[in-house]
């Protein structure tokens, strides 16, 4: 296979940095949510202890990892799948479709019924997930964008739209 | 209908139907260089005196290596391993599977296994996990419902650690699933009706759900027209063989429809009062149909609308309002669930109260509701329902379903 030419991956770059960045602050914002909102911690109080789950795209990321310890502390574990047991998967098909999750072009519902991705593991934990990820969303997203990326906005009382939302922000950009 | 800008369908279902359709089995096999089968049914369809007719049909070019009839109510595991061994044994190299759901699941579990030479089903529980095709499989469905005969999934439970385990793949599509009327002819009034709305609620959610897409909704708008016309006909007339054909071709369309679009919460909600309370999968999917339509009124009112002419027909859907349509299809099922109650002698439940055992114990006490309400967040098909659910909306639908009330439309949260 002398005479294989080898096609370097290039516009790709910056799809790739982005979602990056976006499964960087998410996993952290699970974890600051998982302390301080009662709706998270109560997904998570129903896992049990040492387990890890992962968001990502087929064949090489980029992922997010976010586990329980074996004191039940929620945390974000950075984006390597190779060096840990994974206990569920969800896994994009491919980063561009990941990509239309996280730019905001198609629901995670909506790609879920597309079957756009792959589920490995546990499907009650596997629904468990995907309510997290849809609070973190409206957590994290302006209305307008977290109605796009849920199927229902929640109404929330105040409290947990103000003072919770600006604890996950600031202990998600502090890493608390 | 908008065609959504992205689906997948996918349907290589070979379907021989009709009246001597069993009769083709022997050259079918032959074609596939199997003519050792093994039977595998249960004990109400032997009763039935079913597999006498099956195996008079089979001649010299079949020889049946063994008759394995004691699939219980509900595949397990235990009883997928227990058949794959008996497979191997008397040296077999095909499965007709005879029966409903559980027979044909079972059947689909034991061919996974003696396929791939393996003793160990969970390695290929989930989706996609099979990587090469199965030995032959004929699925004689002798219920008009849940539709495996066409579908690509097996449920299998495991009771050991009180779960259902999923497979999903290409691969486990029967090679050929033959709908002979004879099959069903026999068939009691109350199973016959619960099954049949099994189908229609496939149908109906193929059309509402999130994954439907023209080629679903084009199966199962027709499936839908089949059922709503000959069911109650062959409730009074059991062996009316063109209805009874009419209502297996209909099961068959929606099993297609929903294997790719998938279904919602009306499976959610069913699944999870199946597998708390053990009570029938038909009866919970007839129950609860009406109630699923209601929920996802406000998202789907136009597809729903859609509906009423293959339930209801020309007559009442250009009678109606184009703007009280919606309402008609969910008061139509409603009304269905009445005039089956009335047909079987009020063996056909209508709400979640009425379901009974066959001892006539109630199986839905109203203190087991929050468990199951608790249950059904965990069923995957939740994610494929139009409108979201948390536990309050379903302990709501629940609570209206056990009551057989109207489910109070302000309740329900829009977002
Ligand atoms: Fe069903």
């Amino acid at each position: 296979m002398t005479d294989f030419m080898e096609i370097p991956p290039g516009r790709h770059y910056m799809k790739r940095w982005y979602l990056s960045c976006m499964l960087w602050f998410f996993g952290r914002a699970i974890q600051a949510a998982a302390r301080v909102d009662d709706g998270v911690k109560s997904e998570f109080a129903a896992m049990p202890d040492n387990f890890t789950f992962c968001l990502g795209a087929f064949p090489s990321g980029p992922y997010m990892v976010v586990g329980k310890d074996a004191r039940g502390r929620v945390r974000y574990l950075g984006s390597c799948i190779s060096d840990r047991t994974i206990h569920l998967h969800l896994m994009f098909k491919n980063p561009a479709l990941l990509f239309r999750v996280f730019a905001f072009q198609e629901s995670t519902s909506v790609a879920n019924a597309r079957n756009r991705l792959y589920v490995h593991g546990d499907v009650p934990q596997a629904c468990a997930v995907v309510r997290i990820m849809d609070m973190i969303q409206v957590f994290l997203l302006p209305k307008f964008l977290a109605k796009r990326a849920v199927k229902r906005y929640p109404a929330w009382p105040l409290k947990r739209r103000t003072l919770v939302r600006a604890q996950v922000y600031v202990r998600a950009f502090a890493g608390l | 209908m908008v065609t959504p800008d992205y689906y997948e369908f996918g349907s290589r279902a070979h379907i021989i139907a009709g009246h001597g359709a069993i009769e083709q089995i022997p050259g079918l096999l032959s074609s596939m260089g199997a003519q050792n089968p093994m039977v595998i049914t249960d004990q109400g369809v032997v009763r039935a005196g079913l597999v006498d007719i099956l195996l008079q049909a089979l001649d010299s070019r079949i020889t049946v290596k063994t008759i394995q009839d004691d699939v219980p109510a509900d595949s397990d595991l235990k009883t997928v391993h227990t058949l794959a061994g008996q497979y191997r044994k008397y040296g077999c190299n095909a499965i007709i599977a005879l029966g409903g759901g559980s027979v044909m699941d079972t059947a689909k579990g034991v061919n996974i296994l003696v396929s791939a030479s393996s003793d160990n089903l969970l390695a290929f529980s989930g989706a996609n996990a099979l990587t090469h095709a199965l030995n032959p499989l004929v699925a004689v469905p002798t219920t008009a419902g849940t539709g495996s005969e066409v579908t690509q999934v097996a449920v299998i439970s495991d009771p050991d650690n009180l779960r259902k385990l999923l497979f999903t793949s290409g691969f486990l599509m029967p090679d050929a699933a033959v709908l002979d009327p004879r099959m069903t002819l026999t068939l009691p009034a109350p199973v016959t009706a619960s099954t049949a709305m099994d189908a229609l609620s496939h149908a109906v959610e193929a059309c509402l759900c999130m994954g439907r897409n023209p080629l679903s909704t084009a199966h199962a708008h027709e499936a839908i027209a089949l059922i709503s016309h000959n069911l109650v006909p062959v409730i009074r007339q059991p062996d009316h063989k063109p209805g009874r054909l009419a209502l297996a071709t209909g099961a068959a369309l929606a099993g297609m429809a929903f294997s790719n679009s998938m279904v919602g919460m009306v499976h959610t909600l069913g699944h999870a009062v199946g597998s708390v309370c053990h009570a029938a999968h038909g009866t919970c999917m007839a129950v609860l149909l009406p109630y699923g339509m209601a929920y996802n009124l406000h998202k789907t009112q136009h597809l729903l609308a859609d509906l009423l002419l293959p339930m209801a027909g020309a007559d009442v859907y250009a009678r109606t309002h184009p703007a009280e349509r919606a309402q008609k299809a969910i008061d139509w099922i409603h009304r269905m669930n009445q005039r089956l109650h009335q047909a079987t002698a009020g063996a056909h439940a209508v709400c979640l109260r009425d379901i009974k055992n066959q001892d006539g114990k109630g199986l839905v006490p109203r203190h087991l509701l929050p468990r199951i309400a608790h249950t059904a967040l965990g069923d995957g098909s939740i994610f494929y329902n139009p409108e979201d659910l948390d536990y309050d909306d379903c302990l709501m639908v629940l609570e209206a379903a056990f009551d057989g009330a109207l489910l109070d439309l302000s309740r329900v949260k829009k977002g």
